[in-house]
C-alpha cells in the first residue's frame, strides 16, 4: 500500500519515490513485480501524471525499477545484486580483518576513512 | 473522510446515514472500522448504479420478449425490423451502461479529491484477485451454455424456433456484453481510499461486485422466456437441465469460495 498526504510539507513525488524505494529495498515488492501504469497509479493517488512519471523517473535512475517498454514498469534486480555484491566484499574484508588481527573499532575507521575519501572504487565482478 | 459535501451523492452524511456504512462494515468482519462519510456516500452510489444496471438488463429481456413476439407475428414470414430495432436497443443499452460507469467514476473522482490523504494498492489487484477463477470459469461456461442453447435451436427446422433463436443471440451477445464493460470498468476504475481500511472496503465492493456480475440473469432468463415450449422437446429438456447445473454450481461456488472479506484481505497483504 501507498499513502500520499496532500498536507505534507515533502511533496507528493518524493513521498511516493521514498515509499517505493522503501518497499523496494525491504523486498515488500519482490524483484520482477510489476508496477502500476503512471496514470492508473496517478489517478488512484489523485496526482498529476507527470507527478508519478518523475517518481518513476528518478526510481529508474536509481537502478530500483526498469521499464520494459509497452509491458510497464517492474522492480529491477539491479539493487539487489549491488548490495549482494557488498555483503560479499564485507565478509572478504571481515576476514582480512581477522587474519591480521585488527580490531573491530579500527576495521570501521578503516571503513568509513575509505569511504569518505573516495577510495572505495567499484569492484569489478 | 470527506471534508466536504460529495457532488451527486447526495447532501452530507448525518448519523443516520452512516448506520448503514457501518452495517456494512460489521457484515464484512470490518467492525472495528468506523463509518466515515466517505464510504457511505460510495455505497449510496454503489446502491443506485446496481439498481440502475438491473433495470438496464431488465429492459433488455422485455425487449427481447417484445422482439420474439413483433417477429412471429403477422403474415409475413420473414420480418427484420424487430431484430433490428433490438440491435439497436442493444447498443443503446450498451451506451447507457457507458455513461452509468463514467457517473460512477466522475462521482468517485470528486470524493477522492476532498481527501488529503490518497492510498493506492502498489500491485494492482487483476481480474484472478477481484473476480477469482472459479467465477471467471463458471461466467465462461454459463455464457458457452447459453451460446450452445441458441446455436442448436438455430439448427432446429422449425423457420418459427429458428427467428427466436436470433432473438435469443442478439440478446445473450448484448448481455454478455454489458455484464463484460460492467466488468472491465471494476477492475480498472480508479481507487478512492485514504487509509487501509477504506483500501479494504474499496477491494471489498468489487470483489461483491464482480461476482454478482457472473451471477447469470439474461443467459438464464432468455432461453426460457423466448424458446421453451416451442422449441422442440429435447431442446426444452437441455434448457433445464442447463438451469438446475447452473443453480448448482453457484450454490457451491458461493459455499466454497472465500468470502469477499477474506479475498480483500489476501489483496491487502499482498499489495
Amino acid at each position: 500500500m501507498i499513502v500520499i498526504d496532500a498536507a505534507s510539507p515533502v511533496p507528493p513525488f518524493e513521498q511516493l519515490r521514498a515509499q517505493l524505494a522503501r518497499q523496494i529495498q525491504d523486498r515488500t515488492l519482490a524483484v520482477g513485480a510489476r508496477l502500476p501504469t503512471i496514470r492508473h497509479l496517478a489517478a488512484d493517488l489523485g496526482l498529476a501524471v507527470n507527478t508519478v512519471g518523475r517518481a518513476y523517473r528518478e526510481l529508474e535512475e536509481a537502478g530500483l525499477i526498469e521499464t520494459r517498454g509497452r509491458a510497464g514498469s517492474f522492480v529491477s534486480s539491479a539493487g539487489e545484486e549491488g548490495r549482494e555484491r557488498a555483503r560479499r566484499a564485507a565478509a572478504d574484508y571481515a576476514a582480512v580483518i581477522a587474519s591480521v588481527g585488527i580490531d573491530t573499532t579500527e576495521a570501521i575507521r578503516i571503513v568509513q576513512a575509505a569511504l569518505t575519501s573516495g577510495a572505495a572504487t567499484p569492484a569489478s565482478s | 473522510m470527506t471534508r466536504e459535501p460529495l457532488p451527486d451523492a447526495g447532501p452530507p452524511a448525518r448519523a443516520a446515514d452512516l448506520r448503514p456504512a457501518g452495517e456494512w462494515l460489521a457484515q464484512h468482519n470490518l467492525a472495528g472500522a468506523r463509518p466515515t462519510p466517505l464510504l457511505a456516500s460510495r455505497l449510496a452510489v454503489r446502491r443506485r448504479a446496481r439498481i440502475a444496471a438491473a433495470v438496464i438488463l431488465t429492459v433488455l429481456i422485455l425487449a427481447s420478449a417484445l422482439a420474439a413476439v413483433s417477429a412471429l407475428g403477422g403474415s409475413q414470414p420473414h420480418r427484420p425490423l424487430p431484430l433490428l430495432a433490438l440491435t439497436a436497443l442493444v447498443a443503446g443499452l450498451l451506451l447507457a451502461q457507458s455513461l452509468l460507469d463514467w457517473w460512477v467514476r466522475r462521482v468517485d473522482q470528486r470524493a477522492g479529491a476532498t481527501l488529503s490523504r490518497r492510498a493506492a494498492h502498489l500491485i494492482q489487484p487483476g481480474w484472478q484477485a477481484v473476480l477469482g477463477r472459479p467465477y471467471a470459469v463458471f461466467a465462461a461456461a454459463t455464457f458457452a451454455g447459453a451460446m450452445v442453447l441458441a446455436g442448436s435451436a438455430l439448427a432446429v427446422p422449425d423457420p418459427t424456433v429458428r427467428r427466436l433463436a436470433v432473438v435469443l443471440l442478439i440478446g445473450l451477445l448484448g448481455g454478455t456484453a454489458i455484464s463484460a464493460m460492467q466488468l472491465r470498468h471494476l477492475l480498472r476504475r480508479p481507487v478512492v481510499a485514504e487509509d487501509e481500511e477504506s483500501l479494504t472496503a474499496d477491494v471489498i465492493m468489487r470483489v461483491e461486485d464482480a461476482r454478482e456480475l457472473t451471477t447469470p440473469s439474461v443467459q438464464w432468463t432468455l432461453p426460457m422466456v423466448l424458446l421453451f415450449g416451442t422449441a422442440p422437446g429435447w431442446w426444452s429438456a437441455a434448457a433445464v437441465a442447463y438451469l438446475l447445473l447452473g443453480v448448482g454450481a453457484i450454490i457451491v461456488l458461493q459455499a466454497r469460495t472465500p468470502s469477499s472479506a477474506t479475498v480483500a484481505r489476501q489483496v491487502m497483504r499482498v499489495g
